[in-house]
């Protein structure tokens, strides 16, 4: 599903900082993983890339098959949007929408007819358990519900993929288990693969897979 | 100064762009009134030096307007034991037809005399022409140019030039080349010397003189002399110094400077709009940055002065790239100004060099920095009251304008309220002027309510257009009134001067349309000069006549149209047959009874005035006009006022009869001629022209032509008018683009976000595009409601001060509708380069972006 082959990334600034040296890793679909690392180890970076929000210096990328390198912006946009739904550590949402058209964003983009939006996006946020908060501006929600907007966003096109950065940096423990389980459960029933970027042990436990980077390689990939 | 240093040429340096198009507003205006002011100045010095060259040791000259005088007159001068020298004097702009194809200006002098007050400085010609003047004067062809009229046009002395003259075509001979002296820069250096008695008959001027020259004798106070001899002509003659003159002509063009400070004025007042908002956004953007420097220890008064120091300095850099820029266009807006005033008023001149005052250049650097500083004070006071405390902390922005709105609309409404009293007592200036003012600060208050409110009222529209780009555009909007309110109220603001403008444009156009329907009713038009309002050749008495007994004429009218000095100020008379007038072309009366007015007027027991002349002279029906005529004083009520488009300044119509009896003048400008019912008018044409043929200089408008030309001179005032639009507009697009620009920097996260979750490049354009259409649509509409106020005032201004026409109110609604597809151009254009910028740049770091 996911597939690198010796992918660097370099920053060129004052200072050249390789953020990823080489790095070879293979995800299968509807697998569940975890990244962790010492701060500055490259796991943005790393899912970034994946993501398609930025493009390596080096080394392919290819994603359901489709290698990233060469295809233009709006053709990388278009594959985001097909594939991948993006859960960040600040949530993210638009301040002036409200949690449905929020949700519903990623839809309209894509063209959909209205009412079927409506349909997709109500159904999404009653799985994340904000049936009732559908009208609702991001700053009249909780942390928590704010992180499930966010993810019921990213699944709104049922992405075969989806990448999380520390979903569950910005939430307390308990609601950061809540999410994680949301997480998981989506997992199961929608077949997504996951790739979760976390600095939690135990988010990082409870994933099938984990990966550990640092200095921009991979030091540790275990299953089971 | 450091802290200036450290901090602002920090910002202004990442923020280049920005400070550049937060300048514009002010460069504009300054480059305006700067162009424009000096322009006029130029011609105005270039007129006063003409008038200084061709005066040479002249110290008093005697005029009667320009009806000119008996030359009984001159001996009356020369008589008196004063005057050391008395010489008259002619003087026309003509075009010789030569190489150039400029106007010339002729100064037909009486040789003899005049070599004591004027020094010809030949360089060349025959040389008894300079020992002995009277060689010239013996021969009545000679003509004298100066060396670069000469060069320019090819001319040696005996070179011919042919002048077609009112008693047929006359050849001249050069005899003299005048060496560059004084007199020769006159005019541009486009001079030509005459002989005074030559000149009468080809300009068709009778036995009259223009003017006298004099020079006091010895030992004689200058101003005793003009006192005595006001006393012994009369107050029909005008006896001042030589320099007095350029007052007349500054009268004239006094209505362009006018027009010159409103479009600065208006530029300037856009341009502070911008600034504001530039600075109030700053603030905003800037407010961690100002804690620290508060929680280090700066004050409140450092900090307000720090903000008020950038505007000055961003003042004094946009104000003098103002002043260059205005330099600069000064010499082409002189050139054209100079045709028009000739056009409008028939008073030909030219300016070849700028001459800009310095006190003029300091005073628009001083308003350069004002505006901005003004413009910036509101900001700095809020700068200055950041909580160092609160600035630090992250998240949400510290709300600055709380209660803003309602404050604003609460001012709003008192000012209103006072307006409404204002227009009362609005025959009083300042009352007026006042209440004018105050509705516009009143209605600046509301753009941001008004803004909000229509944001607001167009979202669901823009979502069922664009569900994404429409609503994420219109909630920029609404969600940053502060950011949107100045572009809006700029565009708003120029939308209401293009309205006003634009209503008063048509007005005037509906009005003189209407007047040219009854006035300009004649089949044709025959005139002595290039065009209509020149009036330097003249036809005798006999010319109609000769007119009347081409078979085909059904009517004559003969016009003598002349600026005469009423209270100082030279007013267009207009001397015609007013009973025959009655017959032909029968212009209601707005004010007395039409039937007595025509009949008292045709029987020489009064005035008919025109409603603007009456407006700019405070002239009332019924009451009596004292009128100073070379002959004496006439004293004649005013029996009705019409609406006549004849001249800008205003109109006076008296009785043919009462004008050659006053005036002692019979001389023709114009003769109207209308034609049997089956003559046309390309067959009167060629009869006029067989029977006329060489014996005179003529020259054949038919309705149509004069028709037109009317209109084109009125497409040339107005076109002037343009040119405020066009900055108007330009600084509004302006505006739009600085506010897109933050915009796009304050939303960098959410456009990132947008392209995270999908949204193809082109979908982030049209969000910027959709968010400067729907500025430009809130404020247009904004703008088309304040265009209808300021209509009413414009159209009363115009009435009070400038044109004194009172024209109809309408609005303009063809207008209003093309502005739409304009402004929403114009607004996608300045949405280009802020959209581009959009979508170019680092996701990731948008995203990561705070
Ligand atoms: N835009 C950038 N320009 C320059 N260097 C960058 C940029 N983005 C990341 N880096 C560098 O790349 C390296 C990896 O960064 P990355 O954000 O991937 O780390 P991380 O593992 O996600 O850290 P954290 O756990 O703190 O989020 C860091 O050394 C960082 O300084
Ligand atoms: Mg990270």
């Amino acid at each position: 599903m996911i597939s690198l082959s010796s992918v660097s990334k370099r920053f060129d600034g004052k200072r050249q900082v390789i953020a990823l040296d080489a790095v070879n890793l293979q995800i299968e679909k509807g697998e569940m993983v975890s990244l962790v690392g010492p701060s500055g180890s490259g796991k943005s970076t790393l899912l970034n890339l994946i993501g398609g929000l930025d493009r390596p210096s080096e080394g392919d990328i290819r994603i359901d098959g489709t290698l990233l390198g060469g295809v233009s912006d709006d053709e990388l946009t278009r594959i985001r949007r097909d594939k991948i739904g993006f859960i960040f550590q600040f949530f993210n949402l638009l301040p002036t929408l409200t949690c449905l058209e929020n949700v519903s964003l990623p839809l309209h983009l894509r063209g959909w007819p209205a009412t079927r939006i409506n349909e997709r996006a109500r159904e999404l946020l009653a799985l994340v358990k904000l049936e009732k908060r559908l009208d609702h501006l991001p700053e009249e929600l909780s942390g928590g519900e704010r992180q499930r907007v966010a993810i019921a966003r990213a699944l709104s096109v049922y992405p075969p993929i989806l990448l999380a950065d520390e979903p569950t940096g910005n939430l307390d423990s308990h609601t950061g288990e809540e999410i994680l389980a949301l997480i998981r459960e989506l997992h199961e029933r929608l077949k997504a693969t996951v790739l979760i970027v976390t600095h939690d042990r135990g988010v990082a436990e409870a994933c099938p897979r984990q990966i550990a980077l640092k200095d921009g390689h991979i030091v540790m990939d275990k299953k089971g | 100064m450091r802290l200036l240093k450290l901090i602002s040429w920090q910002y202004v340096r990442k923020h280049l762009l920005r400070t550049m198009l937060t300048m514009a507003g002010i460069v504009l205006g300054v480059a305006v009134f700067v162009g424009m002011h000096t322009a006029n100045q130029s011609v105005l010095s270039a007129f006063n030096k003409t008038v200084d060259r061709i005066a040479g040791a002249t110290q008093l000259q005697i005029t009667a307007g320009e009806s000119g005088f008996d030359e009984e007159v001159l001996e009356r001068v020369q008589s008196n034991p004063n005057v050391r020298v008395a010489v008259p004097v002619i003087e026309a702009v003509v075009n010789l037809n030569l190489k150039t194809q400029s106007n010339i200006l002729v100064l037909a002098v009486d040789m003899t005399g005049d070599r004591s007050l004027r020094e010809y400085d030949l360089e060349d010609g025959d040389e008894t022409v300079i020992e002995d003047p009277l060689v010239f004067i013996a021969q009545p062809d000679s003509l004298m140019v100066t060396r670069e009229f000469a060069s320019a046009n090819g001319l040696a002395i005996n070179s011919k030039i042919t002048l077609s003259a009112m008693d047929g075509p006359r050849t001249f001979t050069v005899r003299g080349i005048m060496k560059s002296s004084g007199l020769t820069s006159a005019f541009g250096g486009n001079l030509a010397i005459m002989d005074i008695y030559a000149a009468q008959k080809v300009f068709g001027r009778n036995r009259k003189f223009d003017r006298i020259d004099l020079a006091a004798a010895e030992g004689v106070s200058v101003p005793e002399l003009q006192k005595q001899l006001a006393a012994t002509l009369g107050p029909g003659f005008e006896v001042e110094s030589p320099s007095a003159r350029g007052k007349q002509f500054e009268s004239l063009s006094s209505v362009y400077g006018m027009l010159a400070n409103i479009t600065s004025l208006f530029a300037l007042f856009i341009g502070m709009f911008i600034i504001y908002n530039s600075f109030a956004i700053a603030v905003t953007q800037r407010r961690s940055e100002i804690g620290i420097v508060r929680a280090l220890g700066a004050t409140r008064g450092q900090i307000q002065a720090l903000f008020l120091t950038e505007s000055a300095v961003l003042g004094l850099v946009g104000a003098s790239a103002g002043l260059l820029f205005g330099l600069g266009i000064a010499r082409a807006i002189s050139a054209s100004l100079g045709n028009f005033l000739g056009e409008i008023y028939g008073v030909a001149q030219r300016a070849d060099e700028v001459s800009s005052d310095p006190r003029l250049l300091l005073g628009a650097l001083v308003m350069g920095v004002v505006t901005s500083v003004i413009a910036a004070w509101i900001p700095a006071r809020s700068a200055a009251s950041i909580d160092p405390v609160l600035a630090l902390q992250k998240g949400r922005y510290q709300q600055l304008s709380k209660g803003e709105n309602r404050v604003r609309r609460q001012m709003a409404a008192v000012l209103f309220v006072i307006v409404f009293f204002c227009l009362f007592f609005a025959q009083d200036r300042v009352i007026f002027y006042s209440g004018y003012f105050l509705t516009v600060i009143a209605g600046l208050l509301l753009v941001p309510t008004l803004a909000l409110w229509l944001s607001k009222a167009i979202r669901p529209l823009m979502k069922g257009m664009r569900p994404v780009e429409g609503t994420l555009a219109a909630d920029s909007l609404i969600q940053s009134p502060r950011r949107t309110s100045g572009a809006v109220s700029a565009l708003a603001l120029s939308i209401a001067l293009v309205i006003s403008l634009g209503g008063m444009a048509r007005a005037s156009y509906d009005s003189i349309n209407e007047w040219m329907r009854i006035a300009l009713n004649p089949d044709m038009f025959l005139t002595p000069t290039q065009n209509v309002t020149d009036r330097s050749f003249r036809f005798p008495a006999s010319f109609a006549e000769t007119i009347k007994q081409i078979p085909g004429v059904r009517l004559t009218q003969v016009v003598r149209n002349a600026r005469v000095l009423f209270q100082g100020n030279p007013v267009m008379f207009v001397a015609i047959d007013i009973a025959s007038l009655r017959r032909e072309s029968y212009l209601p009366a707005i004010q007395g009874d039409s039937e007595s007015m025509y009949r008292l007027a045709a029987a020489g027991k009064g005035f008919i005035v025109s409603d603007n002349f009456a407006e700019l002279y405070k002239v009332k029906y019924n009451e009596p006009l004292q009128l100073n005529t070379p002959t004496g004083p006439l004293s004649l009520p005013v029996v009705g006022i019409v609406r006549d488009y004849s001249d800008q300044k205003g109109s006076v119509l008296i009785d043919r009869n009462v004008y050659m009896k006053y005036w002692n003048d019979d001389t023709i400008n114009i003769v109207r001629v209308y034609l049997d019912a089956n003559t046309t008018v390309a067959e009167m044409r060629a009869r006029i022209e067989e029977r006329v043929a060489g014996s005179t200089r003529l020259f054949i408008l038919t309705n149509q032509d004069l028709k037109a030309y009317i209109i084109k001179i009125t497409d040339q005032w107005f076109g002037l008018t343009y040119i405020q639009l066009a900055v108007a507009v330009l600084v509004a697009i302006l505006g739009i683009i600085n506010t897109l620009t933050v915009s796009i920097t304050d939303r960098r996260r959410e456009l990132g976000v947008l392209q995270a979750v999908g949204a193809l490049r082109g979908q982030v354009r049209r969000t910027i595009w959709l968010e400067a259409i729907a500025i430009g649509v809130v404020g247009l509409l904004i703008g088309l409601l304040f265009g209808a106020v300021a209509l009413y005032y414009s159209l009363e201004m115009s009435a009070r001060d400038i044109a004194g026409l009172r024209l109809d109110y309408t609005y303009p609604w063809n207008m209003a509708v093309g502005l739409v597809p304009v402004i929403i151009c114009a607004a996608l254009f300045a949405a280009l380069g802020p959209a581009e910028q959009a979508v170019r740049g680092g996701l990731v770091e948008a995203l990561e972006y705070e």
